[in-house]
């Protein structure tokens, strides 16, 4: 018969075509079409269109849940299978399992980790508008950028600039302050001035007290809701008084909600700011004195940032110009979006340590690559395995399953794991979370309902694991042809392990560079800590002057302290190293005003050299024999020396350019020592020998019994000052709780190094034993012919050597390349050895070859009649 | 055992009379003269479904014929199993039916 010249309507076509399911389309199609003929025969074309697209739309509906019905009988027994091969194959079962489970927890915590590190500062309800103003200074041969600025210039730019809706200064108290509360008495450390703006500005809360006034008078003083709880208990601790340091008396104002952890910087009390200013009433119009203040501005919806610090320039050039075309040099303001400081600012003067972008990029790689460690893992078992799956896809095959039916099943089966391993995942995470938190510092206080994304991301975690370690697997298994498989020809998927090398070696590429980088970071912590520092920081114990008045009596603490046989010395000094120094401008002799240096000076007497085990150069310590030496007379480091271009600095003069003016005779040079952590490089520095600025005593001890020295030093030093607390601490700890950032680095590095390895492993081992397995007649025939076992595990071991031989071909100038530029952070660092390298492939042989061992050492052991009776 | 709901029991008898010819035109057809009412081939195909799972009836792919664009039939035929429940159906109806005399509709008009 001929084809019917109409045609039916294709978009109803269309649509029918998707609605029915697949395996009776054909059939219904058909239907519709011969209907549809007939009625076109009888009652025209229009009728019969009319009807067809009639029946489609009618039928659509139960089309459609007639499909999902048997998709959903299809995916329960994509389930069944699945759970089926999972208890059948249980050691690959649960290595995979493992394997993608710790992967998928490391990555639920970088995770937590990164959204914690990008909450920061995000809670204040204006976060997007605030800024920090930031000074940069360019004096002669240094610059200096720090997040700091000055008094007076916060108060006129809100004044001058319609854009600058509000600001906030805020000033560190002190670094350590007494407070006492009816006869309570702590150490606190977190104590700040403030403006009474700082509540328009930031979105702190008080729980008790007036937001609009609580900081306004001087005196006045605002703690924190734990504070409250340290000092007073469940009393209202409005209205009551707080004594700081024994000198101030404070009054307090208002609770304030705790500070979140995921701020960039954490304060416990916060004074008004008024306090200070009416002590130091000139400091409310000096330009150029105290830049120890934090000045945030609240600017107004679209203000154009670069524009606003352009004119900051004009304000400057108004106040100080003349100052800086005497000097030299400039100073500008910069403005910094608050939310970036935690991550992006890396300045000098920083309230707190911030942490680095970087570190968040690098965590998630390290997950990400780990996540796909696990996800190799389950590739090259399931292919490994496919043997065994070969014949149930062959016999599907012949039963009519067409591939895409078995793409979706081994899509699914994955799909089974990843979810699996993701429930168990979410339980390691709950029990693992606090210990992560403990060890990286960073704030973590978000939960998971915190992340406005995450359910959909979770889903999608589990998909796109899902996914990529089911892709190959499902395409390789379903490509098997029938008829090979059945007639037991070869099973491709064994010889064919190509593929299966390359993952391996990139899997354990991963793990050797994390190695190396751990080792790295362990040898750069390491070089820090033993470097020569040009002082001994060892047996050195620190205490803190907080009554000024009781240094007029120098000597006689001195020799109180002395009496001890195990007190070696003991010496007064501004700073002790490890704590920095204050920074001005120096006029060294010779030079011009333009030149000035920007120099670190410390204030010592002349025991301090010899009690920290400082070098003299060439010159003479500070003396008593010369009444002029405080004021008079100072030391510089040699770099200083270097800096100035000088061949012989003693008996040359030095001003330093604050109002006095006096030029100081330099009777001495000290070889350097590190005042900052290594990361820093050493920076002139001027050493003067001023008793006013002491605040602490540095005292050298034998250490034959120290807590009986300690006590004697607690016991005389109550006795010095009745009023005082003892307060110490030991120069090494403080040195070296500079490096706390890279110790947790390291240990960071090395769990998750940890881990990597461990699910590489994972996988080895697997593959391991399904090789023993596969080879079983091949080694029984073997050691009939005589092969002794350990030519046997030789040949078994020799395919895994080299696969992580090969991997040291990548691994190695990937580690180099990255930790090279690691160690360009610090100013005095170790060189990436090549030591360190050899050492990680070691391991990693070492660690392997331990894991393949045990399989390859009971195959190769078997006894051969076991092997070869079933031939 | 479960009875037949009203429209398997129609299926079934329209697959039944259909004897050989019974696939998804005839079928349609068969149940619109019968019961009078427009059927959809949605309905159609998920309640042939169905009784195929509960094994009322057998499946079985025909030639393809032109005047259905090239595709092939599927012809529906009852099962054993299919028999069994149309047999028992009629012994229900008749049981149910039994005790109550005919035209007993015409009273409730009368009244």
């Amino acid at each position: 018969m001929k084809k019917p010249s109409y045609r039916v309507p294709r978009m109803a076509h269309w649509l029918l075509n998707r609605a029915t399911k697949s395996h009776d389309r054909f059939s219904v199609l058909g239907d519709y079409e011969e209907e549809f003929a007939a009625i076109a025969k009888d009652d025209g074309l229009i009728k019969a269109k009319l009807w067809y697209w009639r029946q489609s739309i009618h039928s659509l509906f139960p089309f459609v849940v007639n499909k999902l019905y048997w998709n959903l009988v299809m995916g329960y027994t994509h389930l069944k299978l699945t759970v089926r091969n999972l208890k059948k194959q249980k050691r690959y079962s649960l290595i995979n399992l493992s394997g993608l489970t710790v992967g998928m927890a490391c990555c639920l915590m970088i995770l937590v980790y990164v959204f914690s590190e990008l909450s920061y500062d995000r809670y204040h309800e204006h976060a997007d508008r605030i800024y920090r103003m930031g000074t940069f200074f360019d004096v002669g041969t240094r610059s200096l950028r720090g997040a700091i600025s000055n008094i007076p210039a916060g108060p006129i730019i809100v004044q001058d600039y319609p854009e600058v809706q509000n600001v906030v200064r805020i000033k560190r108290y002190m670094y350590r302050a007494l407070v006492e509360s009816e006869g309570q008495k702590f150490f606190e450390d977190r104590i700040f001035y403030a403006d009474a703006s700082l509540f328009d500005v930031f979105s702190f809360r008080l729980t008790r007290g007036d937001e609009k006034t609580a900081l306004e008078a001087p005196y006045s003083i605002v703690i924190t809701e734990a504070m409250a709880l340290k000092y007073f208990g469940q009393e209202d601790p409005v209205g009551k008084m707080l004594k700081l340091d024994n000198r101030q008396t404070f009054t307090i104002t208002g609770v304030m909600e705790d500070v979140p952890p995921n701020s960039h910087f954490m304060f416990d009390m916060l004074c008004s700011l008024e306090t200070y200013l009416t002590n130091n009433p000139e400091r409310r119009v000096e330009w150029m004195g105290d830049f120890n203040n934090y000045t945030y501005l609240l600017l107004q919806e679209n203000t154009d940032i670069d524009a606003l610090e352009q004119k900051f320039d004009e304000l400057i050039d108004r106040h100080v110009g003349r100052v800086f075309e005497t000097l030299g040099g400039k100073m500008e303001f910069f403005l910094q979006p608050l939310t970036r400081i935690h991550l992006y600012s890396r300045m000098e003067a920083e309230i707190e340590g911030n942490s680095d972008i970087t570190y968040v990029y690098v965590f998630t790689a390290i997950a990400l690559f780990i996540l796909m460690i696990a996800c190799i893992n389950f590739m090259n078992l399931s292919t490994a395995k496919s043997a065994t799956r070969a014949k149930e896809v062959g016999m599907k095959k012949v039963l009519g399953c067409r591939r895409y039916q078995l793409i979706k099943q081994f899509l699914a089966e994955s799909m089974v794991y990843s979810f699996f391993a993701f429930a168990l995942a979410l339980i390691l995470v709950k029990f693992s979370l606090p210990v992560f938190r403990s060890i990286t510092g960073a704030a973590m206080n978000v939960g998971f309902s915190d992340i406005p994304w995450l359910l959909p991301g979770l889903v999608g975690l589990i998909f796109i694991v899902g996914c990529i370690a089911g892709s190959y697997p499902a395409f390789f298994l379903s490509a098997f042809r029938p008829i090979c498989v059945l007639k037991r020809q070869s099973v491709p998927g064994i010889s064919a392990s190509r593929f299966r090398s390359t993952l391996v070696v990139f899997q354990f590429t991963i793990s050797i560079v994390l190695i190396a980088g751990t080792g790295i970071i362990m040898n750069q912590v390491e070089y820090m800590k033993k470097k020569r520092l040009g002082f001994d920081k060892e047996h050195t114990v620190v205490l803190q002057i907080m009554d000024e008045s009781i240094l007029r009596a120098r000597k006689s603490i001195k020799e109180e302290l002395k009496r001890h046989p195990d007190v070696v010395s003991v010496a007064f000094a501004s700073r002790v190293p490890g704590h920095g120094a204050r920074h001005n401008a120096f006029l060294p002799e010779g030079y011009n005003l333009q030149e000035s240096v920007m120099m670190g000076a410390i204030s010592i007497d002349d025991d301090f050299l010899a009690t920290l085990g400082m070098e003299l150069v060439s010159g003479r310590n500070f003396s008593e024999e010369f009444s002029t030496d405080p004021g008079g007379a100072v030391l510089i480091n040699e770099t200083a020396v270097r800096t100035f271009g000088w061949e012989n600095a003693v008996g040359r003069t030095i001003r330093e350019l604050d109002g006095r003016g006096v030029n100081k005779r330099i009777i001495g040079v000290v070889r350097d020592f590190h005042v900052m952590s290594l990361r820093a490089e050493i920076e002139p520095l001027v050493i003067e020998n001023d008793p006013d600025q002491f605040d602490c005593v540095a005292v050298r001890i034998d250490p034959n019994d120290v807590p009986s020295t300690m006590a004697f030093l607690e016991k005389t030093w109550k006795r010095i000052d009745p009023a005082g607390t003892f307060d110490y601490f030991f120069l090494d700890n403080t040195f070296d709780s500079q490096y706390r950032a890279e110790e947790r680095l390291r240990t960071i590095f090395s769990y998750f190094t940890m881990f990597a390895i461990f699910i590489a492993c994972l996988g080895l081992f697997g593959l391991a034993s399904f090789t023993a397995e596969q080879r079983t007649k091949e080694i029984g025939i073997r050691k009939t012919l005589g092969a002794r076992v350990s030519g046997i595990v030789l040949l078994l071991t020799k395919q895994f050597t080299r696969w992580i031989l090969i991997a040291n071909l990548f691994a190695w100038p990937i580690g180099w390349f990255a930790m090279d530029r690691w160690l360009q952070n610090f100013a005095y660092r170790t060189s990436v050895g090549l030591e360190t390298f050899v050492l990680s492939t070691v391991l990693a042989l070492a660690i392997a070859l331990a894991t393949v061992g045990f399989q390859t050492i009971k195959a190769a052991r078997a006894n051969p009649v076991d092997a070869l009776r079933y031939e | 055992m479960k009875y037949l709901t009203k429209s398997e029991e129609i299926l079934l008898l329209a697959i039944w009379r259909l004897k050989e010819n019974a696939y998804g035109v005839t079928i349609r057809k068969m149940v619109v003269k019968m019961t009078g009412e427009e059927m959809t081939y949605g309905t159609l195909y998920s309640a042939l479904d169905q009784l195929v799972r509960k094994e009322y009836v057998y499946k079985d792919i025909g030639d393809p014929t032109p005047e259905r664009g090239g595709r092939r039939k599927i012809f529906y035929s009852i099962a054993p199993k299919g028999f069994e429940a149309l047999k028992e159906s009629q012994e229900l109806a008749k049981t149910l039916w039994g005790g109550i005399p005919n035209l007993a509709f015409g009273e409730g008009k009368t009244s």
